[in-house]
C-alpha cells in the first residue's frame, strides 16, 4: 500500500483528508507546511503528495518545486486549494502538480483522482 | 637624530557608519544590489518612522526571502497606518509566498489590525476574507468570536464559511453553537462543513 502526505496548515482539513483515505485502506502522514513536508518526504518518499496551497514558511507551490528537483520518484501530486481562478491553476501545473482540485473536495472526488494516479483500478 | 615617526593607529572614524544609519542613505541602500546590504538596510530602518512607503515598494518587487522578512519585521515595529494599508494590499499580491508573510505579519499587529478586521472580513474578494480569518487564528482579540460568528452567518462563500469553522473549532464557545447548526443545515449536502461543524461542535462541547 503507497503512503500519502497531507500537506495543509488546517488541521480540521488535514483530518478530513485523512479520514478519507484511511477509510479507503491507503497508509496517512501528514505536514503542516512545505518545509515539514519536505523533510517527511526525503525521509521516507512518499506515493502521493496532497498539497494546499497558502501555507506559512513554504507554501503549496514552492515545495512542490523543491519536491520534483529533490524526488527521483516524481510522485504525483493533487494541489487542493480554495483559489480557483485559472492562474492559480496555471502555477500549480507549472511547479509540478499533476491534478488541482476546489476546496472543498468531495470524499468520491478525491479518491478518484487518488486512485488514477496511483495506477489502481476504480471500482 | 632623526626622529622617527611612530605609526599611531588611525582613530576610528564613526562618520562612515553615521551616514550609513542616515534615513535618507538606508532608503538608498534599500536598493542596493547586495542583498545583504539591502537587509541592514530594512533592519536599521526600524529607526525612522516614514520609512513604511519606501519598504512597501521595495517589497512588492524584493525577490529575496531574508530581505522579504526582514522588511516584513520592520514595518510591524514600525506598525504605522501606512505600514498596516500596505500589508492589507499585500493579501492582494498574486505572489503567494509575500501573501503568505503578510498574513504571518499582520498577526504580530492585534492592536493594528483590529480596528480594520471587519472591513477585512467583508472584502468584496472571498480571498481576502479567507486571509482575514487565516490573521484571526493569532489575534488575541476579545471579538474574534462574535466576528467568525458574523462570517459563518452571512458569508456568502462556502470556502470562507469553511475556514471560519476551522478556527471557531479552536476559539468558539458555546455562543457559536447554534450559528455552527445553522450553516451544517444551511450545507447539508457538503460533506466537508458536515465534517467541520460536528468537529467544532464536539471540541467547544468538551470545552
Amino acid at each position: 500500500m503507497k503512503r500519502i502526505l497531507i500537506i495543509d496548515d488546517a488541521a480540521t482539513v488535514r483530518m478530513y483528508h485523512r479520514q478519507i483515505l484511511e477509510t479507503a485502506g491507503y497508509k496517512v502522514d501528514e505536514a503542516v507546511n512545505g518545509i515539514e513536508a519536505l523533510e517527511k518526504s526525503l525521509q521516507h518518499p512518499f506515493g502521493l503528495y496532497v498539497v494546499d496551497i497558502n501555507m506559512p514558511k513554504l507554501d503549496g507551490y514552492g515545495f512542490l518545486r523543491e519536491l520534483r528537483l529533490q524526488d527521483i520518484y516524481q510522485a504525483p501530486a493533487i494541489m487542493v486549494s480554495t483559489e480557483a481562478k485559472p492562474d492559480d491553476q496555471r502555477q500549480a501545473f507549472a511547479a509540478g502538480a499533476n491534478i488541482y482540485l476546489v476546496k472543498p473536495v468531495k470524499p468520491e472526488q478525491l479518491l478518484i483522482h487518488v486512485k488514477l494516479l496511483l495506477g489502481e483500478a476504480l471500482e | 637624530m632623526a626622529l622617527i615617526k611612530t605609526q599611531t593607529a588611525q582613530p576610528i572614524s564613526q562618520d562612515e557608519r553615521k551616514q550609513a544609519r542616515d534615513c535618507n542613505s538606508l532608503l538608498l541602500e534599500l536598493n542596493n544590489d547586495n542583498p545583504m546590504a539591502r537587509r541592514w538596510a530594512a533592519r536599521d530602518l526600524t529607526d525612522c518612522p516614514t520609512a513604511s512607503a519606501a519598504l512597501l515598494s521595495r517589497l512588492q518587487h524584493e525577490d529575496e526571502v531574508s530581505v522579504r522578512e526582514v522588511i516584513l519585521t520592520t514595518l510591524t515595529v514600525l506598525g504605522d497606518e501606512v505600514a498596516i494599508v500596505g500589508l492589507v494590499n499585500c493579501l492582494r499580491s498574486e505572489k503567494v509566498a509575500l501573501r503568505n508573510e503578510a498574513i504571518e505579519a499582520m498577526k504580530q499587529l492585534p492592536d493594528e489590525v483590529a480596528p480594520i478586521m471587519r472591513g477585512l472580513l467583508t472584502d468584496a474578494d472571498p480571498d481576502v476574507r479567507i486571509f482575514a480569518v487565516n490573521i484571526l487564528e493569532s489575534l488575541r482579540h476579545p471579538e474574534v468570536e462574535s466576528w467568525l460568528i458574523s462570517v459563518i452567518d452571512h458569508d456568502p462563500e462556502l470556502n470562507v464559511c469553511a475556514t471560519a469553522v476551522d478556527l471557531l473549532g479552536e476559539v468558539g464557545s458555546t455562543a457559536s453553537r447554534e450559528p455552527l447548526l445553522r450553516l451544517k443545515a444551511r450545507y447539508a449536502k457538503v460533506p466537508y462543513i458536515q465534517f467541520a461543524t460536528d468537529l467544532a461542535l464536539k471540541r467547544i462541547s468538551d470545552g
